[in-house]
């Protein structure tokens, strides 16, 4: 459902990311990427290890800026953008599920995602977010009494509840097997269409391209490919 | 290499092991100095006793012919003795409008005193056959800059005379050179004298007598049997109860000061090398636990549990090695410090700092070993899994819903709070380790404030509150009614109070004090005696007030009888009760309504001084009346003992004030930082969690800080209760007979306590603050827990 005609809501242009610049062990990390994502797009990051995919998805999500080239988000130059910039960038904007929840142990299920709605200018409840990835029921549980597929379903409505135009996943079946693995992908499918989210899904599993809307493609630094999906596999019939 | 690993380490804790090394380090100085003084007085005191032959037993009397003296060296026991006569002065010096007074010792012409030797500082001895030579005390010639060859105006037994000081010395009966009675040295207004015997007692009166005599025991005699022998045999002449070292002025003042020193140097350094002990096993438990997978590694590699258990073991050796260090050298300098005010208190022949190397040692084996004790649980749990287990993460917390929650609280709290509150469930006995830590450091700042503001109160009471004279006349012998109205009529005296003094022996069963009856008017209005709340308390026309120490040592309480042997003219043995207790902080004593003490020593009108308000303007006229009355004794001013006080122990007091506030800024310092710095490595990875997701750097803090906050502010109470109850503890070991400081707790030094912690709470707060900024927030991305 690529909505080609309006605006992307990031434009990179000939984005790099080197470590250690001009030393002998100099890493070019990112090597000139150029990439568009649109509204409401469901996007696969596909690749080796290494070939800096997390990197992207970092720069993408505020977390880091890129040592050269350009990205906007809408009219917003993240490209050296300050720490107090990026750290609204990641309030207000974008979502993140990581590979391995990064739960607060300390909190139950909903004070997870409490913890993050308290703090949104525009959230939903968070008995809300957790029912969208079926976890109502389990909504007073503390992480250690959660299946890692749980968890990571909680990270995911902890990472919706404020209602995010981007949500930013690297690798968020990484740790888990593959029945658990396709719940929290349908709870990602599910985001993405009910909301209407951007969702950038890093994985190195191909099977799992199947079901976005575009497979990018990286490899060395470079984006070596982008394959638009006819029809995208819903999550349920996935298997790897 | 696994060397290279443990500097690494250090390294990276550098901020931590400072800390630890700090308070540890504050600790054993106090240690090193107080052990050190105690040492080194005792030392001093010894070698000082043997080398001089300070006597064991000493009897005063009013006159015993020569020949008395064989009687007492037949006494079985007695190893040797020496007679002297001994006498007051009254001395008039160049540029003091207030006479000064002393105490005047014969010296035996031609020969060496066999008990009691003096230690010339200058000078020599007074020539066989000698006229007008006098030796004078140290601390006296160092007032006032006196030296061998300067003439000297005093007046002894009603005649003034003009002598020359022909040497400085200090004895082992003056270590502690005070006036009769007095708790502190006054060496501008008060001077002891040596003469030859035979012109002294010409002086005196007593030529061919003696009026003091002094004993040494032989080795196992037994000093109640000789005491009673003495008794009896110079009862006849006057003698007044012979007594013993510890009754000794000078020998038990400077018993006293080692005695508090010996209990300070153990409590204290206790208390704070349990904090540093504490503090060392939070670290290294924590450590341990970050590098489960190192020591697995390590395992793996082949080395042998105990090795990587000693490596472990190794930090809390190179903390405490450090800490000794860095103590030893300011344990020295504080020690030497101390020395040096010492001098001002105490006369040896030299007084320099002994380090206690003994308890060094002991001290050292004792931090180290709490240390090593509190890391080895941690170790041994680290050295004893097999490697497998380590390389995988620690199994997730577990936390449950709080006490708080379960009882419907739920909904008040927002989640930062309950992370808190939960995290502080989890580990209560983390949370009350740091608690415990958090009060002593909120405890021991009221301690320099508790020693400050008891000075101040013990002035104001004992001279704004309870003395308002301005000055007490003393006469050389009991007078009438018409020497107190000589002395009332001396110039500028508004007001006159009369006082006779009586020395006598109280006794109670099995206990006795040897002390004087002073005996005041019904409702003094100059001399007034005060209870615990200051009030006025009335002498009753029968019984006798004691200060409530007395009543202590000889287990009295109002109503109970006590029996009084009088020690003076015809020495009856009266009873009476007790009706009553007064406050007094220095010395002890016992006070009677003066005509109720007349009638029972079946006496008129006697009096031995008056109490004097003086007019300001006449102070010029009345001193110089005072020094030409020959039966005046001593003359002390209410201003001169206060500002002598204030002097003497403001210095040393603030000394150890600024001492113990230090210590007490580096211990909660030092406890709040660690604190800080453990929560930030236990919850980094929350931490920079939150940081990812949106949170500012100020709110991911304010969450760090949060626990440790609300720990603090819980211990805060505990720790100010803590700190007064620690406070009395020390002020009990400092009471003694000679000296007693009230308990004075003000608000000034609760809220300076609280602020110390507040300070060291922001301060700690901003350094751990300014290092979430740090925290590396896409490495927690990459891995698990
Ligand atoms: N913080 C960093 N410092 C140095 N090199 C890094 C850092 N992060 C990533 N790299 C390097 O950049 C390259 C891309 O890494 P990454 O984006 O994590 O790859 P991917 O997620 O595709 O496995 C790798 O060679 C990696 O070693
Ligand atoms: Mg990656």
């Amino acid at each position: 459902m690529t909505t080609a005609s309006s605006p992307p809501l990031y434009r990179a242009r000939g984005i790099t990311k080197v470590y250690f610049p001009g030393e002998e062990m100099e890493v070019r990390a990112l090597d000139g990427v150029d990439l568009d994502l649109h509204e409401g797009e469901l996007a696969v990051l596909l690749g080796a290890s290494g070939s800096g995919k997390s990197t992207l998805l970092n720069i993408l999500g505020g977390l880091d800026v890129p040592t050269g080239g350009t990205l906007f988000y809408r009219d917003r130059d993240l490209t050296d953008a300050d720490e107090r910039d990026l750290t609204l960038f990641r309030r207000d904007v974008a979502g993140f599920v990581f590979q391995f929840y990064n739960l607060i142990p300390s909190l139950t299920a909903r004070e997870n995602v409490a913890l993050i709605t308290e703090i949104a200018p525009n959230p939903m409840p968070p008995e809300e977010a957790l029912g969208l990835v079926g976890l109502a029921d389990r909504m007073d549980a503390f992480p250690s009494q959660l299946s890692g597929g749980q968890q990571q379903r909680v990270a995911v409505a902890r990472a919706i509840a404020k209602r995010p135009e981007v949500l930013l996943c690297d690798e968020p079946t990484g740790a888990l097997d593959v029945n658990t693995g396709i719940t929290v992908l349908e709870a990602l499918e599910r985001v993405n269409r009910e909301l209407g989210t951007l969702v950038v899904l890093i994985t190195h599993n191909a099977a799992i391209a199947a079901m976005a809307d575009r497979v990018i493609s990286l490899s060395a630094g470079r984006i070596v490919s982008v394959a638009p999906n006819a029809t995208r596999v819903p999550a349920r019939s996935l298997s790897w | 290499m696994l060397d290279l690993k443990l500097l690494r380490d250090l390294r990276n804790m550098k901020g931590q092991m400072t800390a630890v090394v700090l308070v540890m380090a504050c600790g054993l100085t106090m240690m090193i100095m107080a052990r050190g003084l105690v040492v080194t007085l005792e030392t001093t005191e010894r070698n000082y006793y043997t080398s001089s032959r300070f006597a064991d037993l000493f009897c005063d009397l009013k006159r015993a012919p020569r020949f008395v003296e064989t009687r007492l060296g037949e006494i079985s026991g007695v190893a040797a003795l020496e007679t002297s006569v001994k006498g007051t002065v009254v001395l008039d010096l160049p540029g003091m409008k207030q006479p000064a007074d002393g105490v005047i010792h014969s010296l035996p012409d031609g020969r060496p005193r066999r008990l009691n030797r003096l230690v010339l500082k200058a000078g020599r001895l007074p020539g066989t056959d000698s006229r007008d030579e006098v030796v004078v005390s140290a601390g006296f010639a160092d007032a006032h800059g006196f030296r061998p060859g300067d003439p000297l105006d005093f007046t002894v037994y009603g005649v003034r005379r003009r002598f020359r000081i022909v040497g400085v010395a200090v004895s082992p009966e003056y270590v502690y050179e005070t006036r009769p009675g007095e708790m502190l040295p006054d060496p501008r207004r008060f001077a002891v004298l040596w003469m030859g015997e035979r012109e002294l007692s010409r002086a005196l009166d007593l030529d061919g007598a003696f009026n003091s005599v002094a004993f040494r025991l032989a080795p196992g005699a037994d000093p109640e049997n000789i005491k009673a022998a003495v008794d009896r045999i110079l009862e006849p002449y006057g003698g007044l109860s012979s007594y013993g070292r510890t009754r000794h002025p000078s020998a038990k003042l400077l018993r006293d000061e080692i005695t508090q020193l010996r209990g300070f140097s153990i409590a204290f350094p206790a208390v704070f090398l349990s904090i540093a002990a504490f503090m060392v096993s939070a670290v290294l438990t924590r450590l341990v636990r970050l590098q489960r997978e190192q020591i697995a590694q390590m395992k793996a590699f082949g080395y042998s549990p105990f090795a990587v258990g000693f490596h472990y073991v190794k930090f809390a050796l190179v903390a405490v090695g450090v800490a000794t260090l860095l103590s030893a050298t300011l344990g020295m300098w504080a020690g030497s410090a101390f020395v040096s005010l010492y001098r001002r208190f105490f006369q040896f022949p030299s007084l320099q700092f002994v380090p206690d190397w003994r308890a060094l040692a002991a001290a050292l084996g004792a931090s180290a070993l709490t240390s090593v004790l509190g890391v080895l649980g941690a170790v041994r749990q680290a050295a004893s899994l097999p490697p497998a287990e380590a390389m995988r993460p620690e199994a997730p917390a577990r936390f449950t819903p709080t006490f708080l929650e379960r009882i419907g609280l739920h909904g008040l709290v927002p989640p930062s709070f309950r992370m808190a509150l939960r995290n502080m469930e989890r580990k209560p006995w983390q949370a009350l380790f740091t608690a415990v830590g958090l009060a002593f450091a909120t405890a021991i700042p009221i301690l320099p404030g508790v020693m400050g503001d008891g000075v101040d109160y013990l002035v104001d009471f004992q001279w704004n509150r309870a003395q308002r004279q301005d000055a007490v006349v003393s006469l050389i012998e009991p007078g009438d009614n018409g020497a107190f109205l000589s002395l009332s009529r001396l110039p500028g005296v508004l007001f006159a109070e009369p006082f006779r003094a009586v020395p006598v022996r109280l006794l109670h069963g099995h206990r006795q004090w040897e002390t004087a009856i002073t005996g005041l008017p019904a409702s003094p209005r100059l001399n007034r005696l005060l209870d615990e709340r200051e009030r006025e308390v009335p002498l009753p026309s029968f019984g006798l007030l004691l200060s409530e120490k007395l009543a202590e040592l000889l287990h009295l309480v109002p109503g109970d009888e006590v029996r009084v042997e009088v020690r003076e003219g015809r020495r009856p043995v009266l009873h009476t009760v007790v009706s009553g207790t007064i406050m007094d902080f220095s010395g002890v004593s016992a006070y009677m309504e003066i005509d109720a003490l007349r009638r029972l020593l079946g006496e008129g009108d006697t009096v031995n001084g008056a109490y004097l308000k003086v007019d300001p303007f006449y102070w010029d006229a009345f001193w110089k009346r005072v020094k030409g009355i020959p039966r005046i004794g001593t003359v002390t001013t209410t201003s001169g003992a206060k500002e002598n006080f204030s002097r003497t122990t403001e210095e040393m007091m603030g000394t150890s004030q600024a001492l113990y506030f230090v210590f007490a800024v580096i211990v909660s310092f030092g406890v709040i930082y660690n604190g800080a710095r453990i929560a930030l490595s236990e919850r980094a990875r929350d931490l920079a969690t939150l940081r990812v997701l949106g949170f500012t750097r100020r709110e991911v803090a304010t969450i760090l800080v949060l626990e440790l906050a609300l720990l603090t502010a819980l211990s805060i109470a505990p720790g100010l209760y803590l700190g007064a109850r620690l406070s009395e503890a020390v002020l009990a070991t400092a009471n003694t007979e000679t000296m007693r400081f009230p308990l004075v707790l003000t608000t000034r030094t609760y809220v300076v306590a609280v602020l110390t912690v507040l300070a060291s709470s922001f301060f700690s707060f901003a350094v751990v603050g300014r290092r979430v900024a740090r925290l590396d927030l896409q490495a927690v991305l990459k891995s698990a827990e």
